[in-house]
């Protein structure tokens, strides 16, 4: 056991430093491994079988239409409108661009079910914008890849649908609602930076807009903000599963865009749908090859070596959920979303349970802290979109992300230690 | 280069043709639940099956357009010549997980699903034609792993990433 997972560890990193493509990292570090205890004809039968069958799940599905669905919100004026509601809403507080940043990542992360279509539709729309207004570039941009995370647990989310599957059962309906509290609590958090940043550099404050604008906006904005209600209203209500959620949330985005705003010409759909496809594909190449190395990790029984080790570290429940958000850190700072939850799920979630917490409870600690990890270097693929979109160097957000964060720490401990923030919604809710 | 290009436009037509085909095939799943009242069986399956070829081939043209996720700090503070190497070092690396995984562990799944007969429960298709986008999509990642190499040291002067 000892010799496949240090070879597993070794050659994943190995691979990863060199620039190895994600996937083909984690594919070819489970081949090494299991050679060390299988003769390499069946390790490779094995591994595509079990490639093939990751990707076997009705569930997943709902991850090709949440993304079709946002490019198309993307490209079709609706980021746009709740942007300017938003605006027409909170731009006269101090900070409010910064502010407005924060909040359509929010609105357009929780349509969209993805922080990178939330990043760059967001982020190509405000970032100029809040450049214009005086805001520091790098901040701003920094502040963009914060804010896009909180789409991951604002639902839909399809990292929640990844961690569901994961998970081996958690209900999907339920694990959405249990995101909406700590999600718009680090949005609340990230905020709350803004404000204090504005007023430290002393930001002009912008013009308060008149009521009737104010109305205009809003109702504007409205028919986007149906979708919201559509899709999380139907799946909360049993009407239709996420899947079949995604499936309508491109059609009603469909005719949002086409029809009602004109804004997507019929003639690029082709291009939108191939798009959705290759975004599609890498991160089911992701899952693909996760599932093959956690079925070697269960295989080689060490998940249960390594919960055991975890819980006899410490008898402080405390301490140990500290410890498993510490690793998480450093995990989803290396590690893509989706292969941290499909790997780290076993390993963890026994130890969770046995402290006492839910199956619910983690999966939204969990996705917290890897959001954490999505906007960290080295690898964090929000990171990457938002510097090409700033035009600015890695290295140059680093400084003003550190307040932001610390904000969203802060948040990940009350998530943490706090069941009532995951729990509550759900409960009242009757899951 | 022209093979490739036309390889490039049949994967580009057979993903779009897939998405709008798993698209109607959920669509008619909501439909024919709701409004005609008598549920699709074969819906969910074939949506399934659709998934995974969107998902394996897909890879073939993410690859192809260079978007696979990736850590790239190290290899672009190399010298040229350095980098070079790693890079094609990396396609040496996707050539073979390629080549073992996906081309020959895909082929040989193929042969043994069929070999035994395994078909699906709803649709009644041998899982073997299924599993078979496993050794396509691995042999075009290979030619296109293969072109990236011929692109690194053709064009000395150019940044190929």
């Amino acid at each position: 056991m000892e010799m496949t997972s240090v070879t597993l560890v070794v050659a994943f990193f190995v691979l990863l430093l060199l620039n190895v493509p994600i996937s083909i990292s984690i594919g070819v570090a489970t081949l090494l491994a299991m050679v060390m205890s299988m003769d390499i004809a069946p390790a490779t039968i094995t591994i595509a079988q079990r490639m093939a069958g990751g990707l076997n799940s009705f569930a997943l599905l709902a991850i090709p239409f949440f993304v079709l669905s946002g490019l198309i919100m993307g490209r079709g004026g609706i980021a746009k409108r709740l942007i300017e509601c938003a605006m027409a809403l909170i731009g006269a507080l101090p900070g409010g661009l910064a502010l407005v940043n924060v909040v359509s990542c929010m609105l357009f992360g929780a349509i969209s079910g993805s922080a990178v279509a939330a990043t760059s539709a967001i982020g190509s729309f405000m970032l100029p914008e809040m450049k214009k207004a005086g805001y520091e570039p790098n901040f701003s941009a920094a502040l963009t890849a914060a804010a896009s995370t909180t789409g991951m647990l604002i639902p839909p989310s399809n990292i929640l649908i990844v961690y569901a599957i994961a998970s081996g059962g958690v209900s999907i309906a339920a694990l959405f609602m249990a995101g909406y509290i700590p999600g718009i609590m680090v949005g609340l958090a990230l905020m709350l930076v803004c404000f204090v940043y504005a007023k430290m550099k002393g930001y002009p404050l912008s013009p308060r807009l008149p009521l009737k604008v104010v109305v205009e906006k809003t109702v504007a904005a409205l028919p986007s903000l149906f979708l919201i209600f559509l899709v999380i209203g139907g799946i909360v209500g049993g009407v239709f599963t996420a899947t079949e959620a995604g499936a309508i949330a491109v059609v009603y985005s469909l005719l949002l865009a086409v029809v009602f705003y004109k804004e997507v010409d019929p003639k690029t759909l082709p291009d939108i749908l191939l798009k959705a496809a290759e975004t599609t594909a890498i991160v089911m190449l992701l899952i693909a090859a996760s599932t093959a190395m956690s079925w070697l990790l269960s295989f080689e029984n060490i998940p249960q070596t390594l919960s055991n080790a975890l819980l006899s570290l410490s008898d402080n429940p405390l301490l140990i959920l500290l410890l498993i958000n510490l690793l998480l850190i450093v995990v989803g700072a290396f590690l893509d979303m989706t292969p941290a939850v499909l790997i780290f799920t076993p390993i963890f979630l026994p130890v969770a349970v046995e402290l006492g917490m839910s199956e619910l409870h983690f999966g939204i600690m969990l996705v917290l802290n890897l959001s954490i990890g999505l906007c960290s270097p080295p690898v964090g693929a929000v990171l990457f979109i938002t510097c090409a979109i700033a035009k600015t160097k890695l290295e140059n957000i680093i400084r003003p992300l550190i307040p932001l964060y610390i904000a969203m720490f802060v948040v990940l401990m009350l998530v943490t230690y706090v069941s009532w923030f995951s729990e509550a919604l759900p409960r009242a809710l009757g899951f | 280069m022209t093979i490739i290009r036309l390889i490039d436009k049949a994967l580009a037509g057979t993903l779009i043709i897939a998405m709008v085909s798993i698209l109607l095939t959920v669509i008619w799943q909501v439909v024919s639940r709701y409004i005609l009242k008598d549920p699709a069986s074969a819906t969910e399956e074939l949506s399934r099956f659709i998934l995974i070829w969107i998902g394996i081939l897909g890879a073939a043209y993410a690859y192809r357009q260079h978007a696979h996720l990736g850590f790239n700090l190290i290899v672009e503070r190399q010298s040229r010549k350095v980098k070079r190497l790693l890079l094609t070092f990396v396609e040496v690396i996707v050539i073979i997980f390629c080549a073992l995984v996906m081309l020959y562990g895909g082929s040989e799944l193929v042969l043994l699903t069929l070999e035994l007969e395994q078909i699906s429960a709803a649709l009644g298709v041998k899982m073997g034609f299924i599993y078979s986008v496993l050794p396509l999509s691995g042999g075009l990642i290979i030619a296109y792993a293969l072109v990236n190499i011929t692109t690194l040291w053709r064009n000395d002067n150019k940044e190929s990433v």
